[in-house]
């Protein structure tokens, strides 16, 4: 599903060259539920935004559901993203200006949808990670389990392939944390969705598939 | 997009406030200039009704002239004579002191059809004043002799005047009262509208009237066209002539030197309103282009979100714009619905249509100036590399 060919990230300054990712190799099995492990400062986060298009690296090459994204403009990127990729963050982003169901209908503003539509994908996928009666709430007014559980449910209302989640459970306590592990473990099994997981939490990373350790931008595990 | 970008504005209308009341004061500034300037410019685009060139006024005091009704009539006659046989000089008339561009106002009324006219402005002209401006007869004809001594005083109203007073039927032969509806005038000739107060100022409703020779002791204007052979030299020839004739001070004044003050007048205090209003559009627009910058500033973290789901550089460049354009647009309603009032209410009794251009120019000129004012910080906020703004969040 993924597969990245020693991909390197270099960090320039005028003074300083930062190697942040040093020649990792990776595939990822459709399907999959793989968490990348690893100190602070180790690459974890940049091999993410280089798996999730944020980021170009420096060399080498990444092929995403088998196609060569190397060659894609701004606005192929944009709606490769929007259709194959949904994303979660340690710090939720959700924006704090709009209701739960419209932050969650986000991703479907960028491609061709009504809005009756976009409200019945919104709710279902609220409905599955168990916020159907919160829609009309705002960020503010929800825990931080409810708000990683919109991000979550952002993530797969556009029924990406891929879901990356950048340290979803790094600002929860350890019961919010399994919970949201869980809506995950639950989204790889039932709908086959491939998952890449950024943690420092070596308890949930043991709960997927696979682990991959990075150390100094390097791949060790 | 729309609703959501309508519903994210409007669920930040607090934080909004300030880009709002900016929108809204610089609508009402801008709107106060287009209304002077569409007034100006209508009133600008109409003909003045005469011709000013080579025309030039002489004032004078007839105070030490012959009493004798007789002689003093005579002499006018000679003095008439003696000036149109000079080669530079093409028409002579006698005029009230309320000629084009001369500060001065005589004003009467009419009555017609149980309604008063008032405001009229009044100029008791001589038979060859028509010669001296080449105004334009629309219907009838300019004065003659004869009307002098007629039953029904003769009069000359211009276009407008004899449409408010007749509708389409022709006005040239009918019979109006005086103010007071006792005396009986007779409308002789239709002449174009005359713009007498300047090329800016719209025309008042005209009356001209003949100058009897025997009132000609009282008035101490006389106007007259001259050839393009006339300079400097004879203007202090005709000088001598004059104050020798009229045993009096006498004052020579180019009548296109009086238009061009007269025009200054309204022009400069336009132009100083101008110059202000543009200082003010400056700041709201360099206080937009900063309230912009601000958010999208403090906005980068949605920004980098927006990306990552799937927003290209253009859509988020294009979002920014719009919702610059959405907040304008609240803005601009709230300042129609002032703005219109001005027309409904008939203020300054301008007509409703110099209002309605300004309002539709001035709503243009902000959506321009929005739209200028966030094109650069819609494109840095294209520029956002979603990673780094996710990162920083």
């Amino acid at each position: 599903m993924i597969r990245l060919q020693n991909i390197e990230k270099v960090y320039r300054t005028e003074t300083v060259e930062t190697l942040a990712i040093n020649s990792i190799s990776l595939d990822i099995a459709r399907g999959e539920f793989l968490s990348i492990m690893g100190p602070s400062g180790c690459g974890k986060s940049t091999l993410l935004n280089i798996m999730g298009l944020l980021d170009e690296p420096s060399k080498g090459n990444i092929k995403i559901d088998n196609q060569d994204i190397s060659s894609f403009s701004d606005k192929k990127l944009a709606n490769f993203r929007n259709q194959k990729l949904g994303f979660i963050f340690q710090s939720y982003h959700l924006i704090n200006d709009l209701q739960v169901l419209d932050n969650v209908e986000l991703p479907l503003l960028y491609r061709t949808s009504s809005p009756k539509e976009r409200k019945a994908l919104a709710t279902e996928a609220l409905e599955k990670v168990g916020l159907s009666n919160r829609l009309k709430h705002f960020p503010t007014q929800l825990s931080g389990g409810q708000r990683q559980r919109v991000a979550i449910a952002r993530a797969i209302v556009g029924k990406p392939q891929i879901i990356l989640a950048d340290e979803p459970t790094g600002n929860l306590d350890s019961a919010m944390g399994n919970e949201i592990m869980e809506i995950l473990m639950n989204l790889n099994k039932n709908e086959g969705t491939t998952i890449v997981m950024v943690t420092h939490d070596e308890s949930m990373a043991q709960k997927t598939h696979r682990l991959v350790r990075l150390f100094d931008g390097s791949q060790v595990q | 997009m729309y609703k959501h970008l309508f519903k994210l504005i409007w669920n930040k209308r607090k934080q909004n406030f300030l880009f709002l009341t900016e929108i809204l004061i610089s609508f009402l500034v801008v709107f106060a200039v287009f209304s002077y300037l569409t007034y100006y410019y209508k009133n600008y685009t109409k003909p003045l009704g005469f011709d000013y060139n080579r025309v030039w006024a002489i004032g004078y005091g007839g105070g030490q002239l012959s009493k004798n009704p007789d002689t003093l009539s005579i002499f006018y006659e000679n003095l008439n004579k003696a000036l149109k046989a000079m080669p530079e000089i093409e028409e002579v008339s006698f005029s009230s002191p309320n000629y084009p561009y001369s500060d001065s106002f005589m004003s009467a009324g009419l009555s017609q059809g149980g309604k008063k006219f008032n405001n009229i402005s009044d100029f008791h002209v001589g038979r060859d004043y028509q010669k001296v401006w080449n105004v334009g007869l629309v219907d009838g004809r300019w004065f003659s002799k004869e009307d002098l001594v007629s039953k029904d005083k003769g009069i000359i109203i211009n276009e407008t005047f004899s449409k408010e007073l007749f509708g389409t039927i022709k006005g040239a032969g009918k019979l109006i009262g005086d103010f007071d509806n006792k005396n009986k005038l007779k409308i002789i000739g239709v002449v174009n509208d005359y713009k007498a107060n300047g090329d800016f100022v719209p025309g008042n409703n005209v009356m001209f009237s003949q100058l009897d020779t025997a009132y000609l002791k009282y008035t101490s204007t006389l106007l007259i066209k001259v050839r393009e052979t006339a300079d400097a030299t004879f203007e202090s020839k005709l000088y001598k002539f004059m104050a020798t004739m009229m045993r009096s001070a006498v004052e020579i004044q180019h009548v296109d030197e009086m238009r061009d003050a007269r025009n200054r007048e309204t022009i400069i205090p336009v132009l100083l309103f101008i110059i202000v209003a543009s200082f003010l559009i400056i700041n709201v627009a360099l206080g937009l282009f900063g309230v912009l910058w601000y958010n999208i500033n403090k906005r980068r973290g949605e920004i980098g979100l927006r990306r990552a789901i799937g927003a290209s550089g253009n859509s988020v460049s294009y979002q920014l714009v719009m919702e610059a354009i959405i907040l304008a647009t609240m803005s601009l309603a709230v300042g129609c619905f002032f703005a219109i009032q001005f027309p409904l209410l008939n203020v300054f009794d301008i007509p409703a249509s110099v209002y309605i251009i300004a309002i539709l120019l001035s709503v243009l000129f902000i959506y321009v100036l929005v739209f200028i004012c966030s094109l650069y910080p819609g494109k840095q906020a294209a520029g956002i590399h979603p990673a780094v703004a996710l990162h920083e969040e």
